[in-house]
């Protein structure tokens, strides 16, 4: 076990080679957050309301803070790139030499860089806009907890979803973009541009029901209180479904892979 | 004393989609199923005893490497058994993976951004390594191999043979039973690979780590490996020790006799002559038994002789005149099935 957090430290370390991509990567994000706020300040602006849809302009801006610092620390693309080029290469031999598990090795190297972006980038840029902006508290103490336990949940869920879209790869074996399909999954149904809310029926639902919900969209709307506590409880349990099943399917095309690389020669 | 790894029959076979070229190609490939087989090891079979260092033999494509994985447990065997260390390998590839060392000369297992001595460390935890015999190792190794000038420096700032230094180290960092090198030398100048050499010559001989390595540089197993293993299109074609090698596949030596003044073309019976430089003439001795006395007798001491050198002929062209030899005997053989 001591190995897989040894990965995940070496990970955090790494990423200290690459320090002008930090100021790099906290200007992009600041220049996401303030456009991301300027949309929601001109739209409630020309509906002309203080309160749309039962949600206020305040709550929207605490949205957008939200969702940039929830999914901000993740790089799907980067996770699926990992795996597709060590597939395609055949580094992932190297993997297979060792006394290890692969899946186990990319979750940990995955929650070093996550640490580490969440310290370096996102947490200073939400710090930043907050005071700029204004950000509103969690709506409780019991929805600011079950906020974080959403968080880390939306963190495995997004890992293994870009796991399984970069195992995936492996069998397409062409350049296709799976990065940017999963990317535009994302923006749309994780609700990191627009809250569900704000959808028309019945995209809504159909959204809501989506894994890609519990990325975003369910860890901001329980920290702004729109979910009541058994509906809380519920979609924690349906979340930690979607993992399992996610997880599942991880491991799964992770033995078809290592079996049709041992047998095939990849 | 039985065998630390045990190939009978071993074959590797690869089934490779067709492909086919163009654009139209590029489609045709998406929707046929059309496959060539591509037979990368056959029928080969070596018993390897603790402590032996075997040099695996061939040019490129021979199915060197694929020998390599299937030992390691990274690839199937498609026939045979293969047995390493009394497991078979892919299916205990962990247990397996325990008690191996692996070195790939052109794929690298350190951590790229990392200092060196990170990527040591990460190897220490995932082997489990007991701290004490951790840093007795990594002290002894990299004083052998001159490491510790750079133990702090990111492994993307190495150079090439600090790098291979470095892939070696790591390897034996926990005391595997066998060591597995594929291609170590590759790329690399003429220190590091003498470095390389000598320190897998020692390893070998006072450890007692059994080595198996692929090369198709005939110095690393002229120094390292008293026994080769030749592969050519995926068969076996010699195995044994280097010096039986010669008298095998039976290989000319060489003769230069000099003398003060030109004796005139001189032909002999116990040695052929190549050329004649007049004061110099070069012979080749086609049998093994003839000695230099014979020779030298045989020209008498009568025509001024000067200097007499005698070359032993290099296994570099041992195995070029076997592979010139078979290539004109298939030659004829095709020539012969044609007629």
């Amino acid at each position: 076990m001591s190995a897989y957090f040894a990965f995940a430290r070496s990970s955090f370390h790494s990423q200290l080679a690459y320090r002008n991509e930090v100021w790099a990567n906290i200007f992009g994000k600041l220049v996401q957050v303030f456009a991301r706020v300027a949309i929601w300040q001109a739209a409630y602006a020309g509906v002309g309301a203080i309160v749309v849809e039962g949600v206020s302009l305040q709550q929207m801006v605490t949205y957008a803070l939200l969702g940039g610092a929830v999914m901000g620390a993740t790089r799907p693309e980067r996770i699926i790139g990992e795996i597709g080029r060590s597939l395609k290469t055949g580094d992932v031999a190297i993997w297979l030499l060792k006394p290890l598990s692969y899946p186990l090795y990319l979750f940990a190297n995955e929650c070093g860089s996550f640490l580490y972006r969440l310290a370096t980038q996102v947490i200073p840029t939400v710090a930043f806009t907050a005071l700029f902006y204004g950000m509103l508290p969690p709506a409780s103490p019991f929805h600011a907890v079950m906020f974080i336990a959403f968080w880390a949940l939306s963190f495995a869920l997004l890992f293994l979803i870009s796991a399984l879209f970069g195992l995936v790869a492996f069998w397409l074996m062409t350049s296709f973009s799976l990065d940017w399909i999963l990317g535009a999954l994302l923006q749309l149904f994780s609700g990191v541009l627009v809250p569900f809310w704000f959808f028309p029926e019945p995209l809504a639902t159909i959204a809501r029901h989506l894994p890609f919900a519990w990325i975003v969209y369910y860890p901001n709307a329980i920290y702004l209180g729109r979910l009541s506590t058994p509906e809380i409880w519920l979609h924690l349990g349906l979340g930690l479904g979607w993992a399992a099943l996610f997880l599942a399917g991880v491991l799964w095309l992770w033995r078809c892979a290592s079996s049709r690389i041992t047998v095939q020669g990849g | 004393m039985t065998a630390l790894i045990e190939a009978r029959g071993v074959s590797k076979r690869f089934r490779q989609h067709k492909r086919f070229p163009g654009l139209l190609g590029a489609l045709k490939t998406l929707v046929t199923n059309e496959y060539t087989e591509v037979l990368a090891v056959s029928d080969i079979g070596f018993d390897i005893t603790a402590g032996e260092a075997v040099g695996y033999l061939g040019p490129n494509g021979a199915g060197k490497s694929t020998m390599i994985k299937m030992m390691t447990g990274i690839l199937v065997p498609s026939a045979g058994t293969l047995s390493v260390l009394g497991r078979t390998p892919h299916l205990k590839r962990m247990d397996n993976a325990r008690e191996i060392g692996v070195v790939f000369g052109q794929r690298s297992q350190l951590w790229w951004d990392l200092p060196l001595v990170d990527s040591f460390t990460l190897h220490q935890r995932i082997y489990d390594i007991p701290a004490a015999r951790y840093a007795d190792n990594l002290r002894r190794f990299s004083e052998l191999l001159d490491l510790t000038p750079f133990l702090d420096r990111a492994v993307r700032q190495l150079s090439l043979g600090q790098r291979m230094r470095a892939e070696i180290v790591m390897s034996l960092l926990h005391d595997p039973k066998i060591l597995f090198l594929d291609e170590p030398t590759i790329g690399l100048d003429v220190v590091a690979k003498d470095a390389v050499r000598r320190f897998l010559a020692e390893i070998n001989r006072e450890r007692g780590v059994t080595i198996i390595l692929t090369t198709h540089d005939l110095q690393d197993i002229e120094t390292i490996c008293p026994r080769l293993i030749m592969v050519d299109h995926s068969r076996l074609i010699f195995d044994g020790e280097l010096r039986s090698l010669r008298a095998a596949l039976g290989s000319a030596r060489r003769l230069t006799l000099e003398f003060a003044s030109d004796p005139g073309p001189l032909p002999l019976r116990t040695a052929a002559l190549v050329s004649d430089e007049g004061l110099r003439k070069n012979y080749l001795i086609e049998r093994e038994d003839i000695s230099l006395v014979a020779i030298l007798s045989e020209v008498g001491s009568g025509r001024g002789l000067k200097d007499v050198a005698l070359h032993e002929p290099d296994i570099e062209e041992v195995i070029r005149t076997f592979y010139q030899r078979r290539n004109a005997d298939q030659r004829s053989n095709a020539k012969a099935r044609a007629s």
